[in-house]
């Protein structure tokens, strides 16, 4: 425990500072503090997903700039399901479903038939805005909502237990749990190891046995089923209507959060969390006035905010080595 | 292997074009129209714009703003009412979906080069680019909407700006809320910081304050330019950090993310019985059934009728340079005719029938 602590000191004393302001903040602002988190961390919970989906991605090689596509066709698909069948369970499960297939269209473009993946990325975008603009049709309604979920005793803690434990659905504990997840697979398991392998050395993880192709496959497919998870989000609980591009530019936002977050599930989600409060910040200064700040310059403050991350984090962050190069074997 | 490529690349092309590269189109004739309504109207009306030189074919030809025609707002008003118009004057109509800021220009010209007869841009963000072209095209009849042209630089006959009195209609919404809050706290979830929507803005909060000096108006715009129209989960958000700052009445305006605020509140805990929320543009009790539980009234711009009048002028030749006012005010009450106290409707009925004499002035400048 003390080596870890020495090892990983910049994050400790960072993460204790941020969690002390944060009470400070919450007891002196009562008032207004509470919605404030709640409000970011509502923002942050598609873009936890998201990003999830670009580090098991990139961790094994291959760069997933389809994620948008992938939560708009998920969107549509839950949305229109769900308005369809009468069920919400239906609209979750197809919404999945699509962030599944949609993975496995990206898995098998760029690793079977090593398509630039960029482009499958881009082909994913288009085809996605494309189909769920033809398709749209407008006056459906959801059939419900999709229930809160108060997890006990964590529900009473103060601030925490508000934000992260009670007044949301189920999909905010999912993407808790998924970065908790991802981060003890990806750094503590034999599928994690492997992983790492592939996306640094694929070469070396070959000679090791490793099956590159394979594991590339299922792990972007897989990952599907989070961006599925969060495209459901997206229209069936953060709101509840499908709009055509309505994932608004946030499976982009989620690629400069995974890059923020150093490829690391757990940093990520705090650079999500970190933005949709910048973001909350920013619309609060505009709502309460007092000074008139034009909405502007305001509006840009999350952007500002990354800018500073990235300028601090550059040249210390490091993406995975194979990134973005489809794996050849050599005799073939 | 090889063959199994194909798999890709027809999905790939056919997304390509479904997507479009400038704009989606329709035309009422060929029946692609997001709203679902038909052909043009009356037998022997032109199916094509191969003839719109001809000065007996009449054509009508809309580009929106980044919206689309089927935004449950202001862009589908405008498209309803410029169909309505070019049925009922035996004509041919079009549309344009303007996917990107940058396209205004090209989309216009589109139709000024098949000699369209009246082209309606939609949004006060396509100003320049309408006046440019209708400085280009003086054969051409241009009407902006929510347009306000500065007489001491638009100079052409053939182009009016219409637009409507949002103030007013954001000041009756106002008065409302400001009789029915019990909190003293209302908010507004706005799309972008363009004159139409300020004016609703600003109405609002003057309206809620001369009916209840008590009352804090906490008021977001979108920051960001692309999508401030069409980001429903981030109005969602807004709207629960206000609800848990106790504000009880919230006005969303600003297309999909205004209806983005009104479905959240609708979901609310207590719903139509301690919040409510007002809706924008049309009367969204029609265009966004999913807010009815909240849903008290909506600050109306009668955009459909006002399109329809005015290029009805521009057939007739009572076409009018520069400015044409249209008319807004507030829909009805709906299923909370019966929820909302006598009183206050009397007095809010009071406040619009001033407001329409002129005897009441909103004070909004911007």
């Amino acid at each position: 425990m003390g080596t870890w602590v020495q090892k990983n000191r910049t994050t400790v004393v960072l993460a204790v500072v941020v969690v002390v302001a944060a009470y400070v903040f919450y007891y002196a602002k009562n008032d207004i503090a509470p919605s404030m988190f709640g409000a970011a961390w509502d923002y942050a919970i598609p873009l936890v997903l998201a990003a999830l989906v670009g580090v098991i991605g990139e961790r094994s090689g291959v760069v997933n700039i389809g994620i948008e596509g992938q939560m708009l066709l998920a969107a549509f698909a839950g949305f229109f399901s769900a308005a369809a069948t009468g069920s919400m369970v239906v609209g979750i499960l197809a919404g999945i479903g699509t962030g599944l297939l949609a993975g496995g269209f990206l898995a098998w473009t760029t690793v079977r038939w090593r398509m630039d993946q960029i482009i499958a990325g881009v082909v994913l975008n288009i085809i996605a805005t494309g189909i769920t603009s033809f398709y749209l049709k407008s006056g459906e309604i959801l059939p419900g909502v999709i229930p809160n979920l108060r997890v006990p005793l964590l529900a009473d803690i103060p601030l925490l237990g508000e934000v992260f434990f009670s007044g949301r659905s189920w999909i905010a504990s999912v993407a808790i749990v998924a970065a908790i997840g991802v981060h003890l697979m990806l750094f503590h398991t034999r599928w994690g190891l492997r992983t790492r392998a592939v996306g640094e050395y694929p070469s070396a993880a070959d000679t090791a046995g490793i099956n590159v192709e394979r594991l590339r496959m299922i792990n972007v497919t897989v990952a599907g089923s989070l961006a599925g998870l969060a495209g459901v989000y997206l229209s069936m609980d953060a709101s509840s209507s499908f709009e055509r591009d309505m994932t608004a530019g946030r499976g982009f936002l989620a690629l400069a959060i995974m890059i923020m977050g150093a490829w690391r599930p757990l940093r990520a989600m705090a650079m999500a969390v970190f933005f949709g409060f910048v973001n909350a910040v920013a619309s609060q200064l505009q709502q309460t006035g007092g000074f008139s700040v034009p909405p502007q310059l305001t509006g840009t403050l999350p952007y500002v905010a990354v800018l500073v991350v990235l300028a601090v984090a550059a040249g210390r962050v490091r993406p995975p080595g194979a990134v973005g190069q489809p794996y050849v074997k050599k005799d073939q | 292997m090889k063959s199994t490529r194909y798999l890709v690349a027809v999905p790939a092309a056919l997304a390509l074009a479904l997507a479009g590269c400038g704009g989606s189109t329709g035309t009422s004739g060929s029946g692609s129209t997001a709203s679902g309504s038909g052909a043009s109207g009356a037998a022997g009306a032109p199916t094509d714009d191969s003839n719109c030189a001809d000065a007996a074919v009449f054509c009508v030809g809309l580009v929106t703003d980044t919206g689309k025609v089927d935004d449950k707002s202001f862009n589908q008003s405008a498209h309803e009412g410029a169909m309505a118009a070019a049925k009922e004057e035996g004509g041919f109509y079009k549309y344009i979906e303007t996917q990107d800021a940058k396209d205004y220009a090209a989309n216009i010209s589109q139709f000024t080069n098949k000699k369209y007869d009246v082209i309606v841009t939609v949004g006060f963000l396509m100003a320049d680019a309408t006046t440019q072209a209708a400085a280009e095209n003086p054969d051409t009849k241009f009407i902006g909407v929510d347009q306000n042209y500065d007489a001491s630089k638009v100079t052409a006959k053939n182009v009016t700006g219409l637009i409507f009195p949002e103030d007013q209609a954001g000041y009756g919404a106002g008065y409302l809320a400001g009789l029915m809050t019990k909190t003293n706290k209302l908010g507004q979830v706005l799309g972008l910081e363009i004159p139409p929507v300020q004016k609703y803005a600003k109405g609002f909060e003057a309206g809620a304050k001369a009916a209840n000096p008590k009352v804090t108006v906490a008021t977001v715009y979108h920051p960001a330019a692309d999508n401030a129209f069409n980001d429903p989960v981030w109005g969602a958000g807004e709207a629960k950090k206000m609800l848990a700052q106790d504000a009880d009445i919230i006005f969303g305006a600003g297309g999909n993310t205004g209806n983005g605020a009104l479905q959240e509140i609708a979901k609310a805990s207590g719903a139509g019985t301690d919040v409510f929320c007002i809706g924008v543009d049309t009367d969204q009790w029609d265009t966004v059934p999913a807010a009815r539980p909240c849903l008290i009234t909506s600050a109306e711009k009668l955009i459909s009728q006002g399109v329809t009048d005015t290029v009805k002028t521009a057939k007739s030749g009572e076409f009018e340079g520069l400015q044409t006012l249209g008319q807004a005010g507030l829909a009805p009450y709906h299923d909370f005719e019966s929820k909302i106290p006598a009183d206050v409707k009397a007095k809010v009925a009071d406040v619009v029938k001033q407001m329409e004499a002129g005897t009441l002035k909103t004070g909004v400048t911007l």
